[in-house]
């Protein structure tokens, strides 16, 4: 029963961590239509500059956050505002092409930068875990679990509360009639952009407290990224907490009760029966076009 | 007058053209396709370094001396990305375009199996410093050398140091990552294992792209093991120890069959690197030495001098690879540009070869396999690796029981 309970919170917990890094993949989907290939790149930013601050200047993992959302905030903005935006409206396999090619351009130019070495933040505390009853939690897991909530709830007030956030969701449900309404479209897509960077960058930063990081990690976060969006609805912010809650805990349980190797295909097996039955998502609140 | 000139311009670029050709001809164009990108990005670093350090040493002595001329050496890589097809499409272009008169191995069973296969078709020696997965041994081939063991063999220190251990570990778990080199390892352990008298109560292996490992160690805490064999990567073995100390879990003694001997592992671990074992086929402290590199010691300072970290045992098997060629062909006599009828000399030659080097001594087997070299386990002790196993050639006790987490 034990490992039954410790399983299933490490699958949420894992689902925590997935969300944490697919909220920006929704956003950006969910306003503009695009699948962002390289937004395993932008995790991967957000982990190295956490790494580099640091390694260089010792600074607390937690508290070099700011500055992943500055940087990834700024990078997203501009590489929306000035290549993104020229194909945002042609069709989305031109998007696709342009994404993977920003991908490429990323991960081999930090490849070339900060070489193909394995690196990892590895703090005082790192690991550091609470024994609650038998059950282990692990601190720095908990805590981008608890950033997954906020980043979920957060870009919920933001969409509806504010002003930008209204002129967000005007585009994303008719960007013509947003358009006629004086909301400049092309602006709103670069602020999306940057917003769902800098999400994805808080996750970088805090992934490279407990994971293993590199220039070239990116690609397998994007599949992740997509699958749980797929799970929880494209475009449907919450949905990324469902879906990833969805996906740690079967991972997790077939990882604990079945094999490794058959959580991964469990995966894939998820996203295809779910495309197929239920395709706007778990809770059925996703772009089904 | 422009008749003179058109004759000039046309005689001076054939002199161009010939003297390029004898100048190529002065020296050995040796290439090798090695990943440089992808998983395993950083190991085949470890590899072009040890080239790059042998070459280096090799001219500056002036180069490959045969029949008192010398030859430098010229390296040319390509980087297969960590993919095996393109290892071998790159090691055929290598063959074919380049027209390189010697090749060397990559790195990772699963490259070096398929470059190694393009190798063997058009009769190119191929020796290896970091492929030892058994089925590259099992495929009769005559062109593929290896100067470490087989991948099952390799572990076998990291099981028999349970002799030598007080209370002696009666039962394990093998995990290991699903790839040619690392299942094997898994099988290595499974079989010496059975020769220790250490029942294995799990065995997995799981996808090399598996993200979280937490879950699966989960089931391995439960059962409560006294060692934790793990057939490994560098990258590997650094998850495992994330994995281990997030989800505390602290067996006896904890093994990898490659990962902590490459420096990284220490750098990114460090304190939670202490205790972990791993196989090794070199250690520092090893006495053996050549005319090249010197002793075990000396090959291990100067590296450090040149590249400021200290050689992990691929890099050394890697070097002593490229010197049991070189010995080969000054023994021979073979000039550039090398010719079929020469490599077929030098293949002929490398199973005769019974050389000793600051490595260890090189021993050629009939399947290629270095026969001569005993395994080795290391320990991260106050963060260095210190050789615990064999026994004769220790330099220092294992510790043992792996301290816990909680209490470090």
């Amino acid at each position: 029963m034990l490992l039954f309970l410790q399983s299933l919170l490490n699958g949420i917990l894992l689902g925590g961590i997935y969300a944490a890094y697919s909220a920006g993949f929704s956003l950006i989907f969910g306003v503009m239509g695009v699948i962002n290939i390289f937004h395993g790149e932008m995790v991967m930013l957000g982990a190295f500059i956490t790494y580099w601050i640091f390694t260089l200047f010792h600074v607390d993992p937690f508290l070099t956050i700011p500055f992943s959302i500055i940087a990834l905030f700024v990078f997203g903005y501009l590489v929306q505002r000035f290549v993104i935006n020229r194909v945002v409206e042609a069709p989305p396999m031109i998007s696709y092409i342009l994404t993977f090619g920003i991908h490429l351009i990323i991960a081999y130019t930090a490849l070339w930068v900060w070489t193909a070495d394995f690196r990892t933040v590895t703090t005082s505390y790192s690991g550091f875990n609470a024994n609650v009853g038998g059950i282990i939690i692990p601190y720095a897991r908990l805590a981008t679990f608890g950033l997954a909530l906020v980043v979920v709830a957060g870009l919920y007030v933001l969409l509806y509360k504010s002003e930008v956030g209204r002129a967000i969701q005007a585009t994303a449900q008719d960007k013509e009639v947003a358009r006629l309404m004086g909301v400049n479209i092309r602006r709103i897509y670069a602020i999306t952009f940057g917003i769902g960077a800098a999400i994805t960058g808080i996750a970088g930063s805090l992934i490279s407290t407990y994971f293993i990081i590199f220039p070239q990690m990116g690609l397998p976060y994007t599949i992740i990224a997509f699958c749980v969006v797929v799970l929880g609805g494209m475009g449907y912010i919450p949905g990324a907490l469902w879906g990833g809650l969805i996906l740690g805990v079967v991972q997790s349980l077939t990882a604990t009760y079945l094999n490794s190797g058959i959580s991964g295909a469990f995966t894939f097996i998820l996203l295809f029966v779910m495309l197929i039955v239920r395709p706007s998502g778990i809770v059925g609140k996703g772009i089904v076009e | 007058m422009k008749k003179i000139f058109l004759t000039c311009m046309v005689l001076g670029i054939a002199l161009a053209l010939t003297s390029g050709i004898t100048s190529a001809q002065q020296k050995f164009r040796i290439g090798y396709a090695v990943p440089l990108t992808g998983t395993f990005g950083r190991d085949g670093s470890l590899v072009r370094d040890a080239y790059a350090y042998w070459a280096e040493l090799v001219n500056s002595k002036g180069g490959i001396e045969v029949k008192g001329k010398k030859y430098p050496v010229e390296l040319s890589f390509i980087d297969d990305k960590s993919i095996a097809a393109e290892n071998a499409k790159l090691t055929e272009k290598l063959i074919t375009d380049d027209k390189v008169d010697l090749i060397l191995g990559g790195f990772g069973s699963d490259s070096v199996f398929a470059g190694s296969a393009v190798a063997e078709k058009y009769k190119y020696p191929m020796i290896c410093g970091s492929a030892s997965s058994n089925k590259l041994f099992e495929r009769g081939f005559k062109y593929y050398f290896s100067t470490i063991g087989k991948a099952t063999e390799e572990v076998r220190g990291c099981v028999e140091i349970s002799q030598m251990l007080s209370p002696k570990p009666k039962t394990g778990v093998i995990i290991g990552s699903d790839i040619l080199f690392t299942a094997l390892a898994a099988e290595g352990y499974k079989k010496y294992a059975a020769q220790n008298g250490i029942e294995i109560l799990h065995f997995e292996l799981f996808p090399i792209t598996l993200q979280d490992y937490n879950s699966m160690l989960l089931k391995v805490k439960q059962m409560n093991p006294d060692v934790l064999f793990v057939g490994s990567h560098l990258m590997v073995a650094m998850k495992t120890m994330k994995a281990l100390k997030e989800i505390d879990f602290t067996p006896k003694m904890v093994t990898f069959s490659y990962g902590p001997t490459v420096p990284d592992f220490v750098k990114s671990l460090g304190k939670d690197a202490e205790y972990v074992v791993a196989a090794s086929e070199w250690a520092p402290n090893l006495p053996y030495k050549d005319p090249l590199f010197g002793t075990a010691r000396q090959f291990n300072d100067d590296y450090f001098k040149k590249y400021g970290r200290y050689p992990d045992y691929v890099e050394a098997a890697s070097a002593a690879g490229a010197y049991a060629m070189q010995i080969a062909i000054e023994k021979l006599g073979i000039t550039p540009p090398v010719k079929e009828a020469d490599r077929v000399r030098l293949m002929e030659e490398l199973y005769k070869q019974n050389l000793t080097t600051f490595y260890g001594v090189v021993k050629f087997g009939p399947d290629g396999a270095n026969e001569a070299h005993p395994p080795v386990a290391v320990q991260i002790q106050n963060g260095k690796l210190r050789n615990v196993f064999p026994r004769d050639a220790a330099e220092a006790t294992p510790w043992y029981p792996m301290k816990p987490w909680k209490e470090r």
